[in-house]
């Protein structure tokens, strides 16, 4: 097998691999800047330099030259190279800054270079905290500039787009974003405009930075170039925490990132996922966080009055107790998770009602064959596999007009608003609703209101539009104690912000709200029929276990990239 | 036109300019867009003709308003972004319109030694312009240039990105302004090259009509 020699220390290899991905893969930190592994190496930063040699061959022979103790003689190659563009080859040698001198100073230089003409506004700058050049200046970085002289100034806080906001000053040119456009969105709509000190990136003139995945660049830029028009200067990187879970805005389930202070998700980022969303998000998944922390109820009604949550358990058990089982609906729901659905299941199998229904949510042409779904959820797949099946809304409707239903059942949907029926064509009817916020139009008639964790509040399972099965993990904390919840986020999130155990910790905006596998279980019992679980993994076990469309779901087998289920022949 | 040195500051292009290409008159003739395809079929892909491609349309528009850069990128079937970026790329494709004449006088080193910088201010002040302006009558546009490669010859200027006029001196420069004025464009002079005076009389080129003979440069009032 082909090998190669970094910093004295040999792999071998496969195939055609760059060079600085091999090591950035192998644990060796290479400085860089332009380098994306989604994108065409242009070479342009110069800050992966490294030292690459190859053994000498002996002319006549073709025979590897070798020394008196028998190594091969490396010839050195006369200049460093980028290891951004460089292929591996067999035999190859190559020193990086960790054993060469001559690349420790080149990348220093480099840094100076880069950073003569930026601005020292790190301070106030949106990318301080999680800035390559911060991080790498200070790594690899000369002490101070030798460069005394008034630096370039060029167009500040410029709005690209509606979405994405230019400070030319604080670009180093790596053109990412610009091959972004180019060579992953293929929107065309940025270019580098002038040369030498004078260059930015910007739109042509008649253009506007628009396209619906405009955001990435921010993500992408290696300084604080390009900020959110959305974020900037809301809050501090620090200041946030960050957990992996996965978006809610379509049925693709990007992989993302949920930055939370003060329990509020201040901002979504992607996470990458080969198998889902590679390095990207949706501006639309990025910017629909607002659901999460504005309009949250609190705590939970009867009639519109503030109950205690067990005498709304016991309530919305009394709406649905001595009913006859074909005169009640259960509508699930593809907002929610793949273990409450499956409860909302259970529950209906055990008062005598048919399986529930789910209310599709499709936005005909929406979708892009990419990131963006025609389905406006996250887990119709989910449903589905379970044996929850759309319903359209137009026949929900001819079942309540025909006057075939005495109680409503909804989990986490909105029928009024889906225009199934209106709230006057409720009258007669027992609402039991769990809901995400007070904007909710079916809130009016509901005679039992559960206020719903939300997918960043909850521990629970969806199934994308490809079947794969992901998990979803708790962002933000809720009013209340649950250990489930509390262990999950002191679990999922490296710098533990939020849980009671840190300095972060802050008890404001704590929504008083149950996820749905506390809450379904509950009303259960208040029935008198008993679920008992110690959490969502159990459920999932259970699910995983007995129903062969979600074969090797289990919670650790999904860990944080997901599992892709056999296909079941439905689509959601 | 600011002076970069003392005050680096880069300005913001306008992002949402009216045309100024009047709609009836944008358009390549059958002519130009057989020419544009020649030049295609010369590179493997077509963005490799945007060069040729833009400089065509700049001789027909006068300048590359970006309607014209929008024009040509169409034409070249390649995003219009890039052929902006191409366009903003290089000083001698025009961004906006200049005099008839552009005089591109070089204050590079060689230039600038033997007095590049006089013969700038000279012509500013004889046209009443600052560098980077165009005189009210629209005639001449007078510019800062970087080395033009002509450096044996310094100072020199260059006009509308075409015929060089060497070893610059007041009285040229007079005699430059009164003939174009006139419409008589100075023709492309060769400059001996010293090395080549006993064998080939000094030129080497043999498709010249003018000549002018090699000097040594003078030397920069400013500098001395
Ligand atoms: S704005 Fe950022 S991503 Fe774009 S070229 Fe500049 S540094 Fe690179
Ligand atoms: S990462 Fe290699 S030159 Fe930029
Ligand atoms: S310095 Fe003027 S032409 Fe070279």
């Amino acid at each position: 097998m082909p090998t190669i020699t970094i910093d004295n220390q040999t792999f071998e290899f496969e195939g055609q691999h760059g060079l600085l991905q091999f090591c950035l893969d192998n644990g060796v930190d290479l400085p860089h800047f332009c380098y994306h592994p989604a994108m065409s190496a242009p070479a342009n930063c110069r800050q992966c330099l490294v030292e690459v040699g190859m053994p000498q061959r002996d002319r006549a022979t073709g025979e590897i030259s070798t020394d008196e103790d028998g190594n091969p003689l490396i010839q050195f190659m006369p200049k460093l190279q980028t290891s951004c563009s460089m292929q591996m080859a067999d035999g190859m040698v190559v020193q990086t800054h960790r054993s060469s001198e001559l690349v420790k100073r080149a990348q220093k230089d480099t840094l100076e270079f880069l950073l003569i003409n930026h601005p020292l506004d790190c301070p106030i700058c949106d990318q301080a905290g999680h800035c390559p050049l911060q991080n790498q200046a200070y790594k690899h970085g000369p002490e101070g500039s030798r460069f005394e002289f008034e630096k370039v100034h060029k167009p500040k806080h410029i709005d690209l787009g509606p979405r994405v906001v230019l400070d030319g000053e604080r670009c180093i040119n790596c053109t990412r974003c610009v091959r972004f456009t180019r060579e992953v969105s293929k929107s065309d709509q940025l270019t580098i405009i002038e040369r030498g000190v004078k260059n930015y990136p910007m739109t042509p003139p008649g253009v506007e930075f628009n396209e619906p995945y405009s955001m990435n660049v921010i993500d992408i830029c290696p300084v604080g170039a390009l900020t959110s028009k959305d974020h900037r200067f809301k809050a501090r990187i620090w200041e946030m925490s960050k957990t992996a879970s996965v978006s809610t805005v379509g049925a693709k389930g990007s992989n993302c990132y949920y930055w939370v202070k003060d329990n509020q998700i201040m901002k979504v980022t992607p996470r990458t996922n080969m198998d889902v969303n590679e390095f990207w998000l949706a501006d639309e998944e990025r910017l629909e966080y607002r659901k999460f922390n504005e309009d949250r109820p609190d705590g939970p009604t009867v009639e519109g009055a503030p109950v205690s949550w067990e005498l709304a358990w016991k309530a919305a058990a009394d709406c649905l107790s001595g009913v006859d089982g074909s005169r009640i609906l259960f509508l699930g729901s593809a907002w929610a998770t793949v273990e409450d659905n499956y409860l909302l299941a259970k529950m209906a199998d055990a008062v005598g009602a048919s399986a529930p229904v789910y209310l599709p949510h499709v936005e005909e042409g929406h979708g892009d064959g990419w990131l963006r779904t025609d389905d406006r959820t996250p887990n119709a797949q989910g449903c589905e596999r379970l044996g929850i099946h759309a319903a359209s809304a137009q026949d929900l409707k001819a079942r309540l007009e025909a006057g075939e239903i005495d109680v409503l059942y909804v989990m986490e949907d909105d029928p009024v608003a889906s225009g199934v029926c209106s709230v006057a064509d409720l009258a007669g009817i027992k609402v039991v609703l769990h809901h995400y916020n007070t904007t909710n139009q079916t809130l009016q008639a509901a005679d039992v209101a559960l206020p719903a964790a939300m997918a960043v509040e909850t521990v629970g399972t969806f199934v994308n539009v490809d079947g794969h099965a992901q998990r979803l993990r708790p962002a933000k904390a809720i009013a209340g104690v649950n250990r489930t919840l509390s262990m999950e986020i002191g679990k999922c999130r490296a710098d533990r912000h939020g849980t009671p155990f840190d300095k972060w910790y802050n008890e404001s905006n704590l929504i008083n709200c149950q996820p749905g596998w506390v809450a379904l279980p509950a009303v259960a019992a208040a029935l008198g029929h008993e679920m008992t679980y110690k959490g969502p993994k159990q459920i999932m076990e259970e699910v995983s276990a007995s129903n062969p469309a979600f074969k090797g779901a289990t919670y650790s087998a999904m860990g944080e990239l997901g599992v892709r289920l056999e296909s079941t022949g439905v689509t959601a | 036109m600011a002076d970069f040195i003392k005050h680096p500051v880069v300005g913001l292009p306008d992002r949402k300019p009216d045309p100024v290409i009047p709609a009836d008159q944008l358009h390549f003739s059958d002519e130009e867009k057989k020419q544009i395809q020649t030049w295609i079929s010369r590179y493997p892909t077509a963005d490799g003709a945007v060069m040729r491609a833009l400089w065509l349309a700049q001789e027909k528009f006068g300048f590359l308003p970006p309607e014209v850069v929008q024009l040509v990128a169409d034409e070249l079937n390649i995003p219009y972004a890039n052929a902006y970026g191409v366009a903003t790329f290089y000083t001698q494709y025009f961004k906006e319109k200049k005099g008839k004449y552009v005089l591109d006088v070089c204050t590079c080193f060689s230039c600038q030694l033997c007095g590049g910088f006089d013969m700038l201010h000279y012509l500013e002040e004889k046209l009443n312009v600052h560098k980077g302006e165009t005189t009210e009558d629209g005639i001449f546009t007078v510019q800062e240039a970087e080395c033009l490669g002509a450096c044996g010859s310094a100072p020199m200027l260059q006009i509308t990105n075409g015929t060089y006029v060497h070893n610059l001196t007041e009285e040229k420069i007079d005699a430059l302004i009164d003939a174009l004025r006139e419409d008589r464009m100075p023709a492309f002079t060769s400059v001996t090259l010293p090395q080549d005076e006993d064998e080939l009389g000094g030129n080497r080129r043999s498709d010249v009509e003018h000549t002018e003979a090699y000097q040594a440069g003078p030397v920069s009032e400013t500098t001395r």
